[in-house]
């Protein structure tokens, strides 16, 4: 009977986060299916953990548990895409060559090369930027959901916003507009 | 202060992150400095454009009917997840949730069972994916169907201008009486507005948190208004004072 009700109150807790959940899981999957895959083991996860939640911030406490299953997850099925691990080896990824815009993707609306780009951006650097801009999250939350110093969250939004302000596929995009006008 | 200090500070002064005598600083130094102001200028669009055009992907339909559907007939997943129980867990929460919206559940102060409903039934509605019985932007539209199913009329605003979207409307249950429901979308957030008539003097909106949501509570030209949503409280006030002004 204590279960059903801890339970209960676990889904009452955690269900209006879902949205904020999958999206967030959809980005570092980059994949409908994975991400839904993802946020389900998140909920049976966070259901065994939910006892120990203490806090007032459900949102940041479910995100947590859906990083964790989503690291686990990625770990386990695209190791190459979490070995880059040490900040200094983030401070010298270069621009993603795989950005060069073929000639089809100049012609693309602007707006699908910024979601492009955005997914392009190596796993780090993009979850900061969906908890900051998508999520609009403080950077105190995300320091606690991806369990790193304030300083670290500072520094990897301000690279990720470099990558993307330098981002080859933007670029062409502004390039060929401006050309367009001219 | 100098551009050293004006760029170090620069990106949390355009996340809020900044404390408002440091955010003046940061200002008064980029409204003389060319080359901060256009730092500013770039941070501030590329933001902009990130919650514009970077799609923000809601849960869909079918992970909501996995996370619903009860132990014995949920789809096994790929790979050794365990799922016992999750089902139950999530169907309990939606009769729970039910028996809010009856209030049935008995609150010390009027108040915070309003809030309660309000907020059960925002959960709700975007749970069943229910979220407008009339989809129209047109407010010409959605108040006449309103009016048609209600004993009042209630006042339809078009925000568009200012960012929020109207999406529609639904008829929704609020302490036993049926009350207008209007959504409205800005950026990923969807917003319900409550509405019922309520005699007494305009009373600016107030705001607080309750189970992680917003909700401004505000009477304008005779009506009564609730407003909630997950947006930040500055922004649910902002529109809470635009929606409950008398026209």
């Amino acid at each position: 009977m204590r279960e059903s009700a801890s339970n209960t109150r676990f889904a009452e807790v955690v269900l209006p986060h879902l949205d904020a959940a999958y999206n967030y899981a959809r980005w570092l999957t980059r994949n409908a299916q994975d991400a839904e895959d993802v946020v389900q083991e998140a909920c049976v996860r966070g259901l065994r953990y939910f006892g120990g939640f203490r806090g007032d911030n459900a949102r940041t406490w479910f995100l947590a548990v859906v990083r964790n299953a989503c690291f686990d997850w990625l770990r386990r099925n695209r190791p190459a895409e979490v070995t880059v691990v040490d900040e200094r080896t983030l401070e010298a990824f270069p621009a993603p060559a795989r950005l060069v815009p073929e000639q089809h993707a100049i012609e693309r609306a602007e707006a699908l090369a910024l979601s492009q780009a955005v997914a392009a951006l190596p796993l780090t650097f993009r979850e900061v930027v969906i908890l900051r801009e998508l999520e609009e999250l403080s950077y105190k939350e995300i320091a606690r959901i991806a369990d790193i110093p304030i300083g670290t969250v500072m520094s990897r939004l301000a690279r990720a916003r470099a990558l993307l302000a330098h981002s080859p596929l933007l670029r062409a995009v502004g390039e060929s507009a401006a050309g367009g006008t001219r | 202060m100098n551009c050293d200090d004006a760029s170090v500070r620069m990106a949390a002064y355009c996340d809020g992150e900044l404390d408002a005598v440091a955010s003046a600083d940061v200002e008064r130094h980029a409204a003389g400095c060319a080359r901060c102001g256009q730092q500013r200028a770039a941070l501030l669009d590329l933001g902009k454009r990130i919650r514009e055009e970077v799609p923000y992907h809601t849960a869909p339909k079918s992970l909501r009917e996995r996370l619903m559907a009860p132990a014995s007939t949920a789809p096994r997943v790929r790979g050794p997840w365990r799922w016992a129980g999750l089902g139950a867990a999530f169907g309990a929460a939606a009769t729970a949730l039910a028996i809010f919206v009856a209030g049935e559940v008995l609150q010390r102060n009027e108040h915070d069972a309003l809030s309660r409903q309000v907020v059960a039934n925002h959960v709700r509605s975007s749970l069943t994916g229910q979220r407008v019985a009339v989809i129209s932007s047109d407010r010409h539209t959605v108040k006449p169907w309103l009016s048609a199913r209600l004993d009042f009329a209630p006042p339809v605003k078009d925000l568009a201008e200012k960012g929020y979207s109207l999406e529609g409307a639904r008829i929704e249950a609020l302490d036993g009486h049926a009350v207008a429901a209007l959504v409205y979308r800005h950026r990923n957030h969807t917003i319900d507005v409550f509405v019922r008539p309520e005699s007494g003097a305009d009373v600016p909106p107030s705001v607080h948190t309750f189970r992680g949501f917003n909700v401004a509570r505000a009477r304008g030209a005779e009506m009564a208004m609730w407003i909630v949503s997950d947006l930040n409280v500055e922004e649910l006030t902002a529109f809470a004072a635009d929606i409950a002004h008398r026209e």
